[in-house]
């Protein structure tokens, strides 16, 4: 039997990286810790602010929102979770129960924004016009730049001061390669452990930046906390293949995606210089903060013939 | 040689033939999963890849890599 480097108990983890085996104790302890680190040395939240967290069920942002919810109950901060709900069907309809049931469990105010309300299509439908329209975008472009912008509204309409997700030191180092991969200086600056744009968004954190994702599966594997752990059907090409290599580099030279993040970070204030900077105004169809005329979530959704429905996506009962 | 069972979530379960002292890490690359993107439960606990097999164990592979 292996044993633990720091207590003797059994091990359940070989940190290669480190050079160390942990239990199941020892693991929880150092993941809440870097967690906390990460928040501190960052000054990701500054007490009693109100922070919304994205929380899709999967493994990532559910322990992202359990962290959050212990972290935010000694600094006297307010925690409130969103769900993009994009309209995934086998995907996002079997963890978007888990999402609530978790909030639920810990008693945080959930909140749950559709595609369909405020776009007027999901997803799936969206996939389909955009092949009949021959966009040449794939799923993951209008995922990703939709949720965000909903994210962005919903938080600011909740009155939250940060909104933390659930990005862990794997979708950092992937998104660092795939920035450089493609040649995109300005997309590669606003990576960090923080980004805090301009007026109308509001400041992105990422408490799990440096917790590698296979250490945030056995938090919550270990602390048995409910997540959904399928992968999107969408899931395909280049994102997946820097994965693949990423995984296989670090597999045979344990502590790559460390380096390739503190180089990352060794880097990032020297780029600045470099991007160039934007005044944010307001888009002409759906008045979001944007650096054009037009805001990307409704120039993809022009190319649907879709326009944003909503104006507002937060409604809460009177009480 | 021992027997051990491996049950990859998702596929199969297989009952594979092995040296004794192959250690979960070895049998994950014989069985095409990297260890950096699986949790391996070792007869229902978890383990750390470098425990060594021996007959009748019952490994579960749990893939727990699904960002992209």
């Amino acid at each position: 039997m292996l044993r633990c480097s720091f207590c003797g108990r059994r091990a359940v983890y070989h940190r290669r990286y480190a050079g160390v085996f942990l239990c199941d104790r020892c693991l929880i302890k150092s993941v809440e810790r870097r967690f906390r680190r990460a928040i501190n040395e960052n000054k990701l939240i500054l007490p009693g602010e109100r922070v919304a967290v994205a929380v899709s069920g999967g493994k990532d942002s559910v322990a992202c929102m359990h962290l959050l919810h212990d972290y935010c109950r000694g600094k006297r901060c307010e925690l409130v979770a969103i769900t993009i709900d994009e309209g995934i069907k086998g995907y996002r309809d079997e963890s978007l129960p888990i999402a609530r049931e978790n909030a639920e469990m810990l008693g945080v105010e959930h909140h749950v924004v559709s595609f369909r309300e405020a776009f007027g299509a999901t997803l799936d439908e969206m996939v389909k016009v955009a092949a009949q329209r021959s966009t040449g975008l794939n799923p993951c472009t209008y995922c990703g730049v939709l949720r965000r912008s909903l994210l962005n509204q919903a938080a600011r309409e909740l009155g939250a001061d940060r909104l933390a997700t659930g990005h862990n030191l794997d979708d950092e180092t992937q998104a660092i390669m795939l920035n450089y991969i493609r040649a995109d200086l300005s997309r590669l600056y606003r990576l960090g452990p923080g980004y805090s744009p301009r007026q109308g968004f509001v400041p992105r954190i990422k408490p799990l930046r440096e917790i590698p994702e296979k250490e945030v599966a056995l938090f919550a594997l270990l602390k048995g906390i409910k997540v959904h752990l399928a992968v999107c059907p969408y899931a395909s090409g280049i994102h997946m293949e820097v994965r693949d290599f990423l995984n296989s580099l670090e597999s045979n030279h344990p502590n790559s995606k460390f380096m390739i993040l503190r180089m990352f970070d060794e880097i990032k204030p020297h780029l600045e210089a470099a991007v160039p900077g934007f005044e944010a105004r307001g888009c002409e169809s759906c008045g979001e903060p944007t650096s054009s005329t037009l805001c990307k979530s409704c120039e993809l959704l022009q190319g649907l013939g879709l326009m944003r429905r909503r104006k507002n996506l937060i409604f809460v009962e009177p009480s | 040689m021992v027997e051990i069972t491996v049950k990859v979530v998702g596929q199969r379960t297989r009952r594979l033939k092995v040296d004794p002292g192959t250690t979960i890490a070895e049998l994950l690359r014989r069985v095409g999963q990297n260890r950096e993107t699986v949790v391996v439960r070792l007869n229902g606990r978890i383990v750390a890849e470098e425990e060594r097999l021996k007959e009748g164990d019952l490994i579960e592979v749990i893939p727990v890599v699904t960002g992209g």
